[in-house]
């Protein structure tokens, strides 16, 4: 039971690959859409099934390898899932099942194509999710983000090529910062794997080449921000997401960049830079720039996924806010907060695909009243648009008071009280969203809209019943915490 | 820090700086390719020069050589990108990549 859920994680996407690439292409579409579902929900059942083995046996977490023997020799690679990693397992199921349910409306004839991409990425994230060393983060790292590129690239268009070359080019800067700063670290260490490098680094300071590892930390910090796209690194974001087709936008923005970028920072942060406290006032600066950035440039925005994008760099903030306060508290606001913001965002491209799909604009200035005629996306958009805003008792309030809690407690009160401050402009950016798409007059042009049918309003619907649901059990989770003695 | 370590570690950074001249400096979307390829050549010197220094070379080596493979993916996406803007545009000049603003 527990090899075959583990292994699912890495196996199940390869397997499906090879499939896909056994069936015609006329053909193909519709199998492989099904393939792809069939794939995100046994990983979100596997991710729930090692949760709860987990909590059974009491560990911290399970250790597995693939087709290799890992205590045939000293140092071979090893695979873990902890339940940070198995939430995040999670989340990929869950926004990459919201992405086939975009598809299968909008993506046309390139649905194959899409779909073998799709089980790449998820290979990829997947990956990043189950690694123990800087090596193989590096190669999943890249098979994402080469994966990601050719889709947002994938009809061929003007735009999209034009938003995949600058991720492109941002991405391979960052790889090569991310790659440099593993050298240098290497040069101190002798060895990739996370543990003996937290062991190694612990006494940096007396190291033979202690100011390379000064410029390797910077390099590192520098490298994840550009992949995470948090505020003064964040360029290429805005654009990639906006010009990426509908499906894939909601895959970017729901769980790529915070994999390639946040997931992989937090998770070499906590095992490899263990108690540096300089790193982490660093992320904390950079995390209130995002917040404070992300939040104020979306409130002049025109185009509905624009909006999002830089809704995205905002909440993103939130996350790294939450890891570097370095508390315990903090870390798990960040893990629900990385829940939710995949809840919720993905609800949220998957609205602006359905207004897309169904008025063929995603400017905001030509839309209006749209609240009548597609009621299910309206709804859905309002739930989503509240939880963001961290209104109770949807699921994003309560990450966020965690998150704030924790940077009051720990760092600063000026801190916490910045993050809450920019809590209100998430509000405004959203109400001017909401006014001009959805509430209002109806526009003349409209009046012949129709709600988008089918798997999308599917997707919305389901999204919206996890926010609601997920916020109103939360308090048994903080009762948890609470025996825990975290709270 | 013997000479030798020297000698590589300013070739790197030389190397890196060349990269990163070159990025900001060209409107070529060829050259912007090119530009990121001696960066991370770059970075292959560092990871050689760490499993120099650390005395695990068959780690370094192997990291290198799945770096090197990884990046002519990079390169040739990049390219193909790179030309399918060649037949959309009609030239490679990144100034008229201007559809993306806000």
């Amino acid at each position: 039971m527990i090899t075959f859920a583990t292994i699912s994680f890495l196996g199940l996407p390869l397997l499906a690959i090879l499939l896909l690439n056994v069936v015609s292409k006329k053909t193909g579409g519709a199998i492989s859409i099904s393939v792809g579902y069939v794939v995100a929900i046994i990983q979100m059942i596997a991710a729930v099934v090692c949760m709860a083995l987990l909590w059974m046996h009491g560990k911290d977490f399970i250790e597995f390898s693939l087709f290799w023997d890992m205590n045939a020799t000293l140092g071979a690679a090893k695979l873990s899932v902890d339940l940070f990693s198995l939430v995040v397992l999670f989340c990929i199921g869950m926004v990459s099942l919201a992405s086939l349910l975009t598809a299968k409306k909008t993506i046309g004839e390139k649905t194959l194509n899409y779909t073998n991409l799709l089980m790449v990425i998820m290979l990829g994230m997947n990956g990043i999710a189950v690694v123990t060393d800087l090596f193989s983060l590096y190669v999943f790292l890249e098979i994402t983000g080469i994966a990601s590129f050719v889709l947002i690239a994938l009809l061929n268009d003007k735009r999209g090529l034009e938003g995949a070359f600058k991720y492109l080019v941002m991405s391979a800067i960052a790889s090569a910062l991310i790659l440099g700063s593993f050298a240098l670290i290497f040069t101190q260490t002798g060895s990739l794997v996370y543990g003996d490098v937290a062991k190694a680094l612990a006494d940096w300071r007396n190291a033979q080449y202690a100011p390379l590892l000064i410029v390797g930390f910077v390099m590192f910090i520098a490298g994840f921000s550009i992949k995470a796209g948090i505020a003064p690194f964040h360029g290429w974001l805005p654009d990639a997401y906006q010009s990426a087709p509908a499906s894939v936008s909601v895959l970017l923005g729901g769980i790529v960049t915070k994999m390639a970028g946040v997931y992989a920072l937090i998770r070499v942060l906590n095992s490899v830079f263990v108690a540096m406290p300089m790193i982490n006032n660093t992320l904390l600066i950079l995390g209130l720039i995002s917040i404070v950035f992300g939040a104020v440039a979306a409130c002049g925005q025109k185009d509905f996924k624009r909006i999002l994008a830089y809704s995205s760099i905002s909440q993103i903030g939130y996350i790294i806010l939450g890891v570097a306060s370095g508390s315990l508290l903090g870390f798990v606001g960040a893990m629900l907060h990385f829940f939710n913001h995949a809840t919720f965002k993905t609800t949220l491209f998957v609205n602006s695909a359905a207004v897309e799909m169904q008025t063929g604009t995603t400017d905001i200035d030509q839309l209006g009243g749209l609240q009548a005629r597609m009621p299910v996306t309206a709804v859905s958009s309002i739930l989503a648009f509240l939880s963001m805003a961290g209104i109770p008792p949807l699921a994003g309030f309560w990450s966020k008071l965690l998150i704030i809690i924790a940077v009051w407690q720990s760092v600063s009160a000026v801190g916490g009280g910045i993050a809450l401050a920019a809590s209100i402009f998430t509000a405004a950016y959203f109400l001017i969203l909401q006014r001009k798409v959805f509430f209002g007059p109806l526009e003349d042009h409209l009046t012949e809209v129709t709600e988008a049918k089918g798997t999308i309003s599917l997707a919305a619907v389901l999204l919206s019943i996890v926010t609601v649901a997920f916020g109103v059990l939360f308090p048994v989770i903080l009762n948890f915490l609470h025996l825990q003695g975290i709270l | 820090m013997n000479i030798v370590s020297a000698i590589i570690l300013t070739a790197a950074l030389l190397m890196i700086i060349a990269g990163m001249f070159c990025l900001v400096r060209t409107y070529n979307l060829i050259r912007i390719i090119i530009a990121i390829e001696i960066a991370m050549k770059a970075i292959t010197l560092l990871l050689v020069f760490a499993g120099a220094v650390n005395g695990n070379m068959a780690l370094s080596q192997t990291f290198v050589i799945t770096m090197i493979v990884i990046e002519v993916i990079v390169a040739v996406v990049a390219a193909g990108i790179a030309i399918s803007l060649y037949h959309k545009n009609g030239n490679v000049d990144i100034r008229e990549l201007t559809n993306l603003k806000g």
